[in-house]
């Protein structure tokens, strides 16, 4: 049943296959952060048309089906501006810009569980606005908001398996090469599910450990009061 | 006139959900003008070096708000804020450096919670002054002695009592070697023992010469160490002169009915 995991060539395939999982979700989830604090800010912060437009970017990113974002970039965008993109490049993108709108939310709640007073305390001791966001908000944000982006991180590894379908060699797309070598069905999908689960598992408790390291008290009780 | 550390000259500051339409309001005095609430209207106030002057006065008269604008961390709709020769209230005024050298001081101490007592009072060096990290760390060292906390600066905002963290806030304040320290009721968040101990560290801050403005009720400090005493109310000033007046014979009836309920309330408590 599970023979086929002596096999070098398909070895291979799982490993490239974790490989682009991995890196496109790490990126996709770490530029989500990145672009989800800017549109926070901006959300906080800017004037009323900026918060129109963050309000429209966040509904069609959290409104539409990921992979029909997928799609539409995958083959529209080298159509429409008739450029060579490696699709595995606009996949990261996609995700990124759509986990920033989810990240977005996350940190705009976090932001303003402290705002006021760290705010007003900033300013007090001479900092500028963005000066006090850089030392006293965002670091106490990040830490505040570390469970929700590891629950983010879950939800957008599993989203990536749809990138297989559309002919990526992500995990699931190793399945579906080996399934078409072997013709094992079921043996190759817990295999699969299992490289998942260990990877989720594994990375979350890391995130946990940081979450416990990185916590101060008190900072976490901003989220109550 | 050189002396002159601040001054506030007929500042006004209202609340109101929506001030576009307060203004509507003011042509048409008829309508309900319930959900605005002014809390600064014309007042003016001269600090001069050394001074420490005490503002009191019933709770939602608008001190707070005042002193907020005091230290620019609210704008004033009308009126001015000097600090020394400078004109705060003016377009284009770097308001970051004004306040580095403003100290302030919160009711709710709003210490970074990230940060140790040290951290605390070191960020603004850095950031702010731009001091090397030896000379912050040592002058930082130094305001937390100087407030006597030296016993806790490694500790988190969280794990200090109310009375350290306040006084770590007053050494935050005044760790800048600022012009002025404006404090918002420094104690009235605290218990009659840890109150104790940040009125003693305001006192020896008094006795360095330290110029002050206050907002509080702790009568026995007012009278020890205020050259005067401003009593507010409904946000504008209603009398003012030196504690002996106020414990005597208040000129106005507000300010003796007010002096009459705080001294039982003072004689109760201490």
């Amino acid at each position: 049943m599970f023979e086929f995991l002596l096999n070098p060539m398909y070895q291979t395939w799982i490993i490239q296959g974790l490989f682009l999982t991995v890196s496109i979700t790490l990126f996709g989830v770490l530029l989500g952060l990145g672009l989800g604090t800017l549109l926070a800010i901006g959300d906080i912060y800017g004037k009323k048309p900026i918060k129109a437009v963050i309000a429209v970017y966040v509904e069609l990113f959290r409104g539409s089906p990921l992979f029909v974002q997928l799609l539409l970039a995958v083959y529209t965008v080298p159509a429409i501006f008739q450029i060579q993109v490696d699709h595995a490049f606009l996949a990261f993108l996609v995700f990124g810009l759509n986990s920033a709108g989810y990240q977005k939310g996350y940190m705009k709640g976090a932001m303003e569980t402290i705002l006021n007073d760290q705010m007003q305390a900033g300013q007090s001791v001479g900092m500028s606005r963005i000066q006090t966001l850089r030392h006293i908000i965002l670091p106490q944000a990040y830490r505040i908001v570390i469970p929700s982006w590891t629950n983010e991180f879950c939800s957008l590894t599993k989203s990536t398996a749809t990138l297989g379908y559309l002919g990526f060699m992500d995990l699931v797309g190793a399945g579906l090469s080996i399934k078409g070598g072997t013709y094992e069905i079921l043996p190759v999908w817990i295999v699969i599910g299992a490289i998942y689960l260990l990877w989720i598992t594994g990375f979350t408790k890391l995130m946990d450990m940081i979450y416990e390291r990185k916590r101060i008290p008190g900072v976490e009780l901003a989220m109550q009061s | 006139m050189t002396d002159l550390v601040m001054e506030a000259k007929h500042v006004f500051k209202m609340y109101g959900e929506n001030i576009k339409k307060a203004e509507k309001i003011d042509t048409e005095p008829c309508i309900d003008k319930k959900h605005l609430v002014e809390a600064v209207k014309d007042v003016s106030l001269q600090i001069r070096k050394g001074d420490i002057k005490l503002i009191f006065g019933p709770s939602g008269s608008g001190k707070s708000t005042f002193l907020r604008c005091m230290a620019m961390l609210e704008i004033p709709d009308k009126g001015e804020i000097y600090l020394g020769n400078e004109c705060l209230t003016a377009p284009g005024v770097d308001l970051n450096k004004a306040r580095a050298r403003i100290g302030f001081v919160f009711q709710h101490i709003y210490l970074f919670r990230h940060l140790t007592a040290l951290g605390n009072v070191e960020l603004a060096l850095r950031q702010v002054l731009k001091l090397p990290k030896e000379e912050a760390r040592k002058r930082a060292l130094a305001a937390l002695a100087e407030v006597k906390v030296t016993d806790c600066i490694h500790k988190f905002p969280s794990q200090m009592s109310g009375g350290q963290a306040q006084r770590v806030g007053i050494a935050r304040a005044i760790a800048r070697n600022p012009d002025i320290i404006l404090l918002d009721e420094p104690t009235s968040a605290l218990d009659p023992e840890l109150t104790g101990e940040v009125i003693d560290t305001l006192r020896d801050l008094a006795n360095e010469g330290m110029t002050m403005l206050i907002v509080s009720h702790e009568m026995p400090f007012a009278r020890e160490v205020a050259e005067e005493m401003i009593f507010y109310d409904e946000g504008s000033v209603v009398e003012t002169g030196p504690p002996l007046l106020f414990f005597n014979a208040p000129n106005t009836d507000r300010a003796k009915k007010f002096m009459t309920r705080i001294i039982n309330r003072t004689t109760r408590e201490y």
